[in-house]
């Protein structure tokens, strides 16, 4: 499964809302998703992928495509490291 | 200056801003070594641990969601293995949801309540036993809100107050330790995190209700806590000690002043 698929499931799981919803260009509001969710989103992400997102980078993410690219852009780093 | 804490090892979880910042920084002046937990603020940790460092002691950054027990596991693992003791800890970690009682739900509540009542349980049960044989001090940062209804506060106070009533627990369990437990309980705080929650005005009514005459500053709880953990305060022993400029104890002078 892709780094995308990955992400949208376990978004999905934590805000109670079918995957299919999320987009690229969705954002966590237009999946009415609380402050709370979304911390609990970056968590189970960071858990998931072994990886760190300080709040200062998820607060620059314009829409889950942007969260993609970070996981996928440390990920890419950690393979380097 | 004197450095009361010269030698000693101390934890302050949450230490990357705010009161946890002041907690830290204050403690290292004492010339106490620093392990600054953090979770979600990675570049506010680092600063920290940069300012302690330039006081002359020892800091070590560990990243740890004290609302996971793993997490709160592996942190007390690495202290062990890098240090082999603990002198000091300062549960000051804590998060929230602003909702009132009637809107909470059970993952708001099973949140805050793992990060600030829980949280506390795991840190002290694993601190005690890196503090053996060598005595300790225990201080857990609490609110007002534990004892007092606060507007959309009602979790948290919950959390708080389950924390302070630990506070009590954890103080007669381990005085024959010799580990000294106590809590600390401020009213607002004049920090970065409480802009978040805050409405307009807030700030400026707080100040105008506090006796005192300003708000309270994290320096402020900071203070305490120091004395908390010097050896003068050896006999309080589970108290809560209030840092609130003097609102809790005279709710309506102010506001009769205010209409004078």
């Amino acid at each position: 499964m892709s780094v995308e698929e990955q992400i949208k499931e376990i978004v999905a799981k934590i805000v109670h809302v079918d995957k299919s919803i999320i987009t690229r260009e969705g954002t966590f509001k237009d999946i009415k998703a609380d402050s709370l969710d979304v911390v609990q989103a970056l968590v189970a992400v960071e858990d998931a992928f072994e990886i760190e997102i300080p709040d200062e980078e998820a607060q620059k993410f314009q829409n889950f495509g942007d969260f993609v690219d970070y996981v996928e852009r440390c990920l890419a780093a950690k393979e380097r490291a | 200056m004197s450095q009361p804490l010269k030698g000693r090892l101390a934890l302050v979880t949450g230490s990357g801003r705010g009161i946890g910042n002041a907690i830290a920084l204050k403690l290292a002046s004492q010339g106490a070594d620093i392990i600054v937990n953090f979770f979600r603020h990675r570049e506010a940790a680092d600063k920290t641990a940069r300012d302690i460092e330039a006081m002359g002691v020892k800091a070590q950054i560990i990243r740890a969601n004290v609302g996971d027990a793993k997490k709160i596991d592996e942190m007390f693992d690495t202290i062990g293995n890098d240090w082999g003791h603990l002198d000091i800890l300062i549960n000051n970690a804590a998060s929230g949801v602003g909702r009132s009682v009637m809107d909470v739900d059970l993952k708001a509540w099973d949140w805050t309540m793992d990060i600030n009542a829980k949280a506390f349980l795991l840190c002290a049960q694993r601190a005690a036993k890196l503090m053996e044989g060598r005595g300790g001090k225990i201080v857990s940062i609490s609110s007002l809100g534990s004892s007092f209804v606060l507007p959309t506060y009602a979790i948290v106070g919950i959390s708080k107050a389950a924390l302070e009533a630990l506070t009590r627990y954890l103080a007669i369990e381990l005085a024959p330790k010799g580990i000294c437990v106590n809590g600390v309980a401020a009213s607002a705080v004049e920090t970065e995190a409480l802009k978040f929650y805050i409405k307009e005005g807030f700030i400026k009514d707080t100040r105008q209700a506090t006796p005192a005459g300003r708000m309270v500053i994290p320096e402020d709880v900071a203070n305490v806590v120091a004395f908390l953990c010097s050896d003068e305060a050896l006999m309080i022993r589970g108290q809560i000690i209030i840092v609130d400029g003097g609102t809790s104890v005279a709710p309506f002078v102010m506001q009769e002043q205010d209409r004078q």
